[in-house]
C-alpha cells in the first residue's frame, strides 16, 4: 500500500483509475456543477451553442476511439453521421417510428456500415486507408443524395423529423435538449473512458503503435480494428441521429467532406488518444467560428466585408489543423498536462522520464 | 473522333493534376490532398493577373502566374512540410488537408466565391459533322500536357539534378550523404507540383467556369494518380486518360449525373483490385 504518497502507484487498480489525483476529482465535480447550472443562467443562444457542442462531443469522442486510440485515419466520419441522421429521418418520417425505436435502429445501421467501411483497414494502413474511407464517404453520400432526390415533394428541402417524445414528454425546448444531450454525451464520455482503459483500449493502442508487434503478443488485429470502426461508427450514427432530431430536418448537403475534416480537426486540436482531449477539441472547434463571427461584429463597420467573415470561419478549421500539427501535435490536452505537471511538482522541476499515459 | 478529342482533353487535364501529386509523392511520400484547391487557386490567380494586365499581355499574365505558383509551392515546402520531416507521413497528409481548407476559404475571402471563366481564346478550329467543335483551347490543353511531360522526362533522365531527384526519392538519407541537396530537391518538387496544378487549373478554367466547387477536380487527379500508381509518372498519363474515358463515357452513354460518381467508383475498384496502381510498385503500400 502506498499510503502517504499520491504519486507512487503499486497496483493495477491504482494505475487504472480515471481520476488518480484528488484535485482532478474536485475539477470534475466543479465542471459538472457548472454544466448543470449553466442553462439556468444563460440565454437561448448560448444554450443552442452548447447543444451543438454536445453533439460534436459525441461525434468527436467516437472518432477519437478510431483515430486516436486505434490509429486508423478515417475521412468517412461525416458519412457515418449522415447514415445515423437518414435512418432516423426515414424511420420517423415515413413509418412514424418513435424515438426509442429510431435511435437504436440508427445506431445499429451505423454499426453495420462501420463494419463494411472498416473492412479495407484489414488490408491498408495510413494514407491508403484514408483514401479508401474518402471513396467510401463519397459512395455513401452519393447513395443518400439519390435517395433524397427521389424522396418526394420536399426533396430539395430535406426530410423533416418530428420532435422526439419519450413517455409522453416531448423534447422541444432548448433547455430540455440541453439536459438530454448532456446526459447522452456524459454517457458516451464515460463509456469511452472505460473502453479505452480496459483490455480493448490497450489492444487498440498496441495496434496503433505497431500492428505487427500487437499481433505477435496475441492481439487479434483484424477483430480489434473492425471493433474500433464499429464503435466509432455507432457513436457517429448516434450523434447524427440526435442531430437530426435536434435540427428537425435532414439534408444530405449538411454532410460534406468538410464536416469529416472538422471532426478530425477536433481530435487533432484536442489531442489524439485522449477522451478529455476529444471533448476539449469538440468544444474549441464548435465555438471558435461563432467567436470569430462575434469578433467581426465588434469591428468597425468598414471592416465588415461581406464574405470575409464567412471565409475566415471556414479557414479556421484548416488553420487550426496546421497550427496544432506543427506546433502542438499532442493538442490542447498536452498544454493542460504540462500546466498540471508543473504545479504538481512545484517547486521542483523533476519530470518523469517516460510519463505514464494519462487520460 | 469527337469522343476521342473530348477524352484526350479531359485526360490531359487529369494527367497534369496526377503528375503534380506523383511528383510530390515520389519525392516525399506525402499524398497531397490540397491539389485540386491549388489548381483552382492558380486559375483564380491567372484570372486576377489577367485583370491587372488588362488582357494587354498574355505572356506577362502567364509568366506572373507561373512564377507565383512555383514560388507558392516552394513556400509551402519551406513553411509547412519541412517542419514535418521525420514524422509519420499521414501527419503531413493531414496538413495538406488543412491547407486545402485554407485555400478554399481564400477563394471566398479574396475572390468572394465569384464564378469566373478564363477567356484564353474562343477560336474554333474545326466543326465535326455532329456539331461538336475542336477549339484552340483543346489543342493548347493537350499540347501543354505533352510539353510538360516531355520536359519532366527530359529532366529526370538527362539532367544531373533530375538524376539526383530520383536518387533522393529512392533513399533520401543515402542521397544526402552523397552530397545531394535533398532540401533543394523537395522544394523543387513542391514548386513543380504547384506549377503543374496551376497549369491544369488554368486549362480547366478556360473550358468551364471556376468556382470553389471546382476544387473537386482534385479527386479526379488523385484517382488518376492512384490508378496509374502513386510513384509512377507514366502511370499518371495512363491513369488520367483512363479516368477521363470512364467519366466521359458514363456521362455520354448512361447518365450525366452519374459521371460525378465515376472517380470514386474507380477509386474503390482500384483499391480492392490493385491498390498500388498499374505501374506502381507493390512495396509502396508498406511505406506510408
Amino acid at each position: 500500500m502506498a499510503a502517504g504518497s499520491p504519486y507512487l502507484r503499486v497496483t493495477y487498480a491504482e494505475t487504472n483509475r480515471i481520476l488518480p489525483e484528488p484535485y482532478q476529482r474536485v475539477l470534475v465535480v466543479a465542471i459538472a456543477v457548472a454544466v448543470l447550472v449553466l442553462p439556468m443562467v444563460s440565454n437561448a443562444y448560448v444554450i443552442y451553442l452548447l447543444n451543438l457542442t454536445f453533439l460534436a462531443v459525441i461525434g468527436a469522442v467516437g472518432l477519437n476511439l478510431l483515430t486516436g486510440y486505434c490509429g486508423q485515419v478515417s475521412l468517412g466520419h461525416a458519412s457515418f453521421l449522415a447514415i445515423g441522421a437518414f435512418v432516423t429521418a426515414i424511420l420517423s418520417n415515413r413509418y412514424g417510428a418513435p424515438v426509442w425505436l429510431a435511435l437504436p435502429a440508427a445506431c445499429l445501421v451505423g454499426a453495420m456500415v462501420g463494419f463494411v467501411v472498416g473492412l479495407p483497414a484489414l488490408r491498408f494502413r495510413g494514407i491508403y486507408l484514408a483514401i479508401t474511407t474518402l471513396a467510401m464517404h463519397y459512395a455513401i453520400i452519393f447513395v443518400l443524395t439519390t435517395y433524397q432526390a427521389n424522396f418526394g415533394s420536399s426533396a430539395t428541402a430535406g426530410i423533416s423529423v418530428p420532435a422526439p417524445a419519450l413517455g409522453g414528454y416531448e423534447i422541444n425546448s432548448g433547455r430540455a435538449w440541453y439536459y438530454a444531450l448532456l446526459l447522452v454525451s456524459a454517457g458516451v464520455v464515460v463509456f469511452s473512458l472505460n473502453v479505452s482503459r480496459g483490455y480493448i483500449g490497450r489492444a487498440w493502442v498496441a495496434i496503433r503503435d505497431r500492428d505487427i508487434a500487437a499481433a505477435s503478443v496475441g492481439i487479434n488485429v483484424a477483430r480489434f480494428k473492425l471493433l474500433a470502426f464499429v464503435c466509432s461508427a455507432t457513436l457517429a450514427a448516434l450523434a447524427g441521429s440526435l442531430g437530426a432530431y435536434f435540427t428537425g430536418v435532414v439534408t444530405v448537403e449538411a454532410y460534406t467532406l468538410e464536416l469529416a475534416i472538422i471532426y478530425l480537426a477536433m481530435i487533432i486540436v484536442g489531442g489524439m488518444g485522449s477522451v478529455a482531449g476529444a471533448v476539449l477539441g469538440a468544444v474549441f472547434m464548435t465555438l471558435l467560428p461563432f467567436g470569430i463571427e462575434r469578433l467581426f461584429e465588434a469591428l468597425p463597420h468598414a471592416w465588415r466585408l461581406g464574405t470575409t467573415s464567412y471565409g475566415l470561419q471556414e479557414a479556421v478549421t484548416g488553420v487550426a489543423i496546421i497550427f496544432f500539427l506543427l506546433f502542438e501535435p499532442k493538442g490542447l490536452i498536452e498544454i493542460y498536462r504540462r500546466t498540471a505537471e508543473y504545479f504538481e511538482r512545484w517547486p521542483f522541476r523533476y519530470r518523469e522520464l517516460q510519463p505514464a499515459e494519462r487520460r | 473522333m469527337e469522343l476521342l478529342v473530348s477524352i484526350l482533353v479531359l485526360g490531359a487535364t487529369n494527367a497534369l493534376l496526377a503528375a503534380g501529386i506523383v511528383i510530390v509523392y515520389k519525392a516525399s511520400r506525402i499524398v497531397n490532398f490540397a491539389h485540386g484547391e491549388l489548381a483552382i487557386v492558380g486559375a483564380y490567380v491567372f484570372y486576377s493577373a489577367g485583370l491587372i494586365t488588362q488582357g494587354q499581355s498574355l505572356l506577362l499574365t502567364i509568366a506572373a502566374t507561373a512564377a507565383i505558383s512555383a514560388l507558392f509551392g516552394v513556400a509551402i515546402y519551406a513553411a509547412l512540410m519541412r517542419r514535418l520531416v521525420g514524422q509519420p507521413t499521414f501527419v503531413a497528409a493531414m496538413v495538406t488537408i488543412g491547407l486545402a481548407i485554407v485555400l478554399k476559404a481564400a477563394i471566398v475571402v479574396f475572390w468572394h466565391s465569384k464564378s469566373v471563366g478564363i477567356n484564353l481564346t474562343r477560336q474554333t478550329l474545326y466543326t465535326f459533322p455532329g456539331g461538336g467543335r475542336l477549339t484552340l483551347v483543346d489543342v493548347i490543353t493537350v499540347s501543354c500536357c505533352i510539353a510538360f511531360f516531355a520536359a519532366l522526362f527530359a529532366f529526370f533522365n538527362h539532367t544531373r539534378l533530375g538524376r539526383q531527384f530520383r536518387g533522393a526519392a529512392e533513399n533520401p538519407l543515402l542521397a544526402s550523404q552523397r552530397q545531394v541537396n535533398v532540401n533543394l530537391i523537395l522544394a523543387l518538387a513542391w514548386g513543380a507540383a504547384v506549377f503543374s496544378a496551376s497549369l491544369a487549373g488554368v486549362l480547366f478554367g478556360s473550358r468551364s467556369m471556376l468556382s470553389p466547387q471546382s476544387t473537386i477536380i482534385g479527386l479526379s487527379g488523385l484517382t488518376a494518380a492512384l490508378v496509374g500508381g502513386l510513384d509512377s509518372l507514366r502511370g499518371a498519363v495512363i491513369g488520367g486518360l483512363l479516368v477521363a474515358a470512364a467519366t466521359y463515357l458514363t456521362a455520354r452513354l448512361i447518365d450525366p449525373a452519374l459521371s460525378e460518381a465515376v472517380p470514386f467508383a474507380i477509386l474503390l475498384i482500384v483499391m480492392t483490385w490493385r491498390p498500388w496502381g498499374i505501374f506502381g510498385t507493390p512495396e509502396e503500400l508498406n511505406r506510408v
